[in-house]
């Protein structure tokens, strides 16, 4: 079985990026922007996460024969 | 491919920022140098009491950029014989703003004081310009204020959403 790491250094960096734009805006005093930017960038990881997940719940159907 | 798109959209929005950025301090040098134009139309006024138009002639040669451009057509659309001082600042106006930082509210300032431009005697006119150019300190100290805040955000944030959307993308 191939193991697709590129996920989990997708993840890694933007949340690294999110965290230094955060960083950006709190410094310039932009503080409710830092706040949406941390929040959208939880959603994306999210989003992409569930996905995966749901791949993961096709995949048990489909080995349990739940059609 | 992959990574030729990547470095256009890196490029892109790093310009972005940076145009940003210079807009800022862009906006602080020409209220600067708009300070600068109205004092010495101010001294022009008060001490060597030469037309307006050469006057301007001769503060346009002090200045470079686009405020010379508006000086020098100032001078010229009077010395060809405009309607009044004030249509022809204003004409000169709508032209020079087309590729300039000023706010809109800077740009205010300067159509108020070419209201009053001509109307007076030099000393209702040097009131005027003195007033100008208190308007003007006040934007330009916002202006700095603006400048110091953002101009680090804006250079930074450009380059950090570029590669953000190069991961998301990826």
């Amino acid at each position: 079985m191939i193991l697709n790491y590129s996920l989990i250094f997708q993840i890694a960096g933007i949340g690294v990026l999110a965290a230094i734009i955060s960083t950006v805006l709190k410094k310039a005093g932009q503080d409710d922007f830092a706040t949406w930017t941390i929040l959208a960038a939880f959603i994306v990881v999210l989003v992409q996460v569930i996905l995966k997940v749901g791949e993961l719940f096709d995949k048990v159907k489909d080995v349990f024969l739940f059609h | 491919m992959k990574w030729i798109g990547a470095v256009f959209i890196l490029f892109a929005t790093s310009w972005f920022g940076f145009y940003f950025a210079k807009q800022l301090t862009d906006r602080t040098k020409q209220i600067r140098a708009w300070k600068l134009t109205l004092q010495s139309l101010e001294a022009e006024i008060m001490y060597s009491q030469l037309p307006l138009q050469d006057a301007c002639r001769r503060i346009a040669d002090q200045m470079n950029g686009r405020l010379r451009e508006f000086l020098l057509h100032f001078s010229d659309v009077l010395a060809n014989g405009a309607e009044s001082t004030k249509l022809a600042w204003m004409e000169c106006l709508e032209h020079y703003k087309k590729n300039v930082s000023l706010k809109q509210k800077d740009l205010e300032i300067l159509m108020q004081f070419g209201e009053t431009l001509g109307m007076h005697d030099k000393h209702s006119q040097q009131k005027q310009i003195v007033l100008a150019l208190r308007h003007l300190e006040r934007e330009e100290q916002e202006a700095l204020e603006n400048h110091q805040k953002y101009d680090r955000m804006a250079k930074t944030l450009g380059v950090l959403t570029g590669l953000l959307l190069i991961i998301l993308l990826i």
